[in-house]
């Protein structure tokens, strides 16, 4: 089976004033259709600039410097504008992290939600309207068709960001890249939101990027993981293998700072110093000044050790049997 | 935090038209006897509106006819008397009734403040919104530059300089006055005729180009802060075609002070289009406040003031209804 999206070696950076941000540097991956990715790593590890990449929206001073990302055989990166558009939100759609921040608090959802219906062909008011309730229904809306008249802040944060939700589902996308989804919501919220996608993803064959700096969420939801630290991916393996017996020191690091893992009453652990600033990267491994495992090799660059469809990208893995 | 229903969110706004057209009273009020007491400072009426070589009879007779020799406050409560008979007295220039004087004035202007302030908002509004959608254009830095002068360069200067162009050197429109009117209502209207149009034109553009620069800065501001928000991102994750965020995402969301702006303008122009309105000899009522300063005509600014104070508080709760139906967040009701 073909991979729906494939990407190789992709770098974007931002041209800012202080210098050049290599925000994504060098990432690769694959996805198969229906596929359940899980994108993990904490604030400016450049995942979500990957998520923007994917669907053509990094803003400047940001751009796609090389690389590539093939959806479905056809290459984006250096696709026109217009071409770009005529995907994004029917072949490839995208879910923010704050629903309250995403939809347009003067418009009804009715008037939002048609408008994106009308973005790729035409459509009379109530065929729009009749599709727009259908996928309300659809993400769980109760009495979706006399939603449609009520505004944004009618809704509560879980039922908002359902809406935003539905308003990617409205095409039936092949690849849906949610950006920290559930994190502005509360954790009851959360969990249904998870079952939801999770259920609409396999029932719709849709393939899912789904970022998150949360193990948690990931672990519940996602086939596989792709960790990443300073633009580049550390580690990478079903989500499974990779979470039980992590191989890079650094998501060791993030699973030994989850409260679950701790003794209660003990001091959670934390990975000592915080994420390096991408305009000035040493050379060697990113990571390396905050490793327990660093040693001089690691002024170089880590090869990427693969091993029974797993990577990681470290001079000293941890052992498999861990 | 639910909006109240509809029917209960009409009678929550009437309670607050109401409340706002009792603070308009008051306001009025004050306003008169502001203008009342002004006026008495700058001098006795009487100079003026009668010949120094008039012999005193003469004098003690038209202070009497014109109630001048009671003390102000009296004057005053008579004013006030008579215009809760609807009364504004009679202007002591010309000897009509002043509000007959007034009405007759404002259509002309109600016209040209009218088109000055939707030439600013149809012009000004789509130029600011690409100024700010492309802030780094050369284009964009233009309209930028256009506006600075707007703001900056004198109106009667360029009232003069559009004169000069368009009436004298190249002779496509007239320098002054206004065309024929055709009568609806009772009431003279000069742009429902082409040559009536003619006349409008020039006083109106050269009053509109503050207001151009101002809505033209406002969109820009406006739309460059919208144009990072999240909103806009999702509306193009879902593919919508750049124009249609514009024209139907950030049009509505930088919309409130657009209106609140134009109703200002509107108010303002109505008001003291004074300059315009002299240089191109426009029959509106800026020219008669000015000319019923220099003649100390009381009951014509005094009336005029007050149905300024009038228009401002009418004019100004049109916008505030106006925000609830731009801002469905804004028609939560209960406390006005």
């Amino acid at each position: 089976m073909s991979a729906l999206l494939e990407v190789r070696d992709l770098h974007t950076h931002f041209f800012t004033r202080a210098g050049v941000v290599r925000a994504v540097e060098g990432v690769s991956f694959s996805l198969a259709r229906g596929e359940i990715l899980g994108l993990v790593g904490e604030s400016g590890s450049g995942k979500s600039v990957t998520g923007f990449s994917l669907i053509g929206l990094v803003d400047p001073p940001g751009r796609i410097v090389s690389g590539s990302i093939r959806f479905d055989g056809q290459e984006l990166v250096g696709l026109p504008q217009a071409a770009m558009r005529r995907l994004r939100g029917a072949r490839i759609a995208m879910v923010f992290q704050d629903p309250a921040a995403t939809l347009n608090p003067v418009l009804t959802i009715g008037q939002q939600m048609a408008l994106a219906v009308r973005a790729h062909g035409r459509a009379s008011e109530a065929a729009a309207r009749d599709l727009a309730a259908r996928t309300l229904t659809r993400v769980g809306i109760p009495d979706a068709a006399a939603r449609l008249d009520a505004y944004p802040h009618e809704f509560s944060g879980g039922m908002r960001q359902r809406v935003a939700i539905a308003t990617a589902l409205l095409h039936g996308p092949e690849l849906i890249v949610a950006d920290e989804p559930t994190t502005a919501l509360d954790v009851s919220i959360q969990a249904q939101i998870l079952a939801e996608m999770k259920k609409l993803a396999k029932e719709s064959g849709t393939a899912l990027v789904w970022i998150s700096h949360d193990l948690a969420t990931v672990s519940s939801l996602a086939d596989r993981v792709l960790v990443m630290y300073a633009g580049r991916i550390v580690e990478s393996g079903g989500v499974s293998e990779t979470l039980r017996a992590p191989r890079h020191p650094y998501t060791r690091g993030l699973l030994d700072s989850l409260p679950a893992t701790a003794r209660p009453g003990e001091k959670l652990n934390q990975i000592p110093g915080s994420t390096p600033s991408l305009l000035a990267l040493p050379p060697g491994c990113p990571f390396a000044p905050r490793c327990p495992r660093a040693d001089a090799a690691c002024a170089t660059d880590p090869p990427d050790v693969v091993t029974g469809g797993r990577l990681v990208r470290c001079h000293h893995p941890l052992a498999v049997a861990a | 935090m639910r909006p109240l229903s509809m029917p209960r969110y009409c009678v929550a706004m009437l309670g607050f038209i109401i409340q706002r057209l009792l603070q308009s009273l008051l306001v009025m009020l004050a306003m008169s006897a502001l203008v009342f007491a002004g006026v008495y400072a700058i001098g006795n009426p009487i100079d003026v509106l009668i010949s120094p070589d008039a012999t005193q009879q003469i004098r003690e007779d038209a202070i009497r006819h014109y109630g001048l020799d009671l003390p102000l406050w009296r004057q005053y409560l008579a004013f006030l008397g008579r215009l809760l008979a609807g009364d504004f007295g009679r202007s002591f220039v010309f000897d009509i009734p002043v509000l007959e004087l007034v009405l007759a004035r404002l259509p002309a202007t109600l016209e040209l403040a009218l088109a000055s302030v939707l030439i600013g908002a149809f012009i000004g509004i789509p130029l600011g919104i690409y100024a700010g959608y492309r802030p780094e254009a050369a284009s964009s830095r233009a309209i930028m530059a256009v506006s600075v002068l707007g703001f900056s360069v004198p109106t009667f200067w360029v009232g003069l300089l559009l004169i000069l162009t368009f009436a004298v050197n190249l002779d496509w429109l007239p320098a002054g006055d206004r065309g024929p009117v055709v009568e609806v209502f009772g009431v003279g209207w000069s742009f429902l005729t082409a040559e009536g149009l003619t006349f409008l034109i020039l006083p109106a553009l050269n009053l509109s180009l503050f207001k151009l620069a101002m809505m033209i800065r406002l969109a820009r501001a406006g739309t460059r802060e919208i144009m990072l928000t999240d909103t806009v991102k999702f509306a193009r994750a879902a593919g919508l075609a750049e124009f249609t965020i514009l024209r139907r995402h950030v049009l509505r969301l930088i919309s409130i002070p657009l209106v609140t702006v134009f109703g200002l303008e509107f108010a303002s122009t109505l008001a003291f289009a004074v300059v315009t309105e002299t240089i191109f000899s426009w029959p509106g009522v800026g020219k008669l406040i000015i000319d019923s300063i220099t003649s100390l005509d009381r009951p014509v600014m005094v009336a005029y003031l007050v149905l300024v104070a009038f228009l401002f508080v009418t004019i100004n709760l049109v916008v505030d209804l106006s925000y609830a139906l731009l801002d469905p967040r804004l028609r939560r009701g209960g406390r006005a």
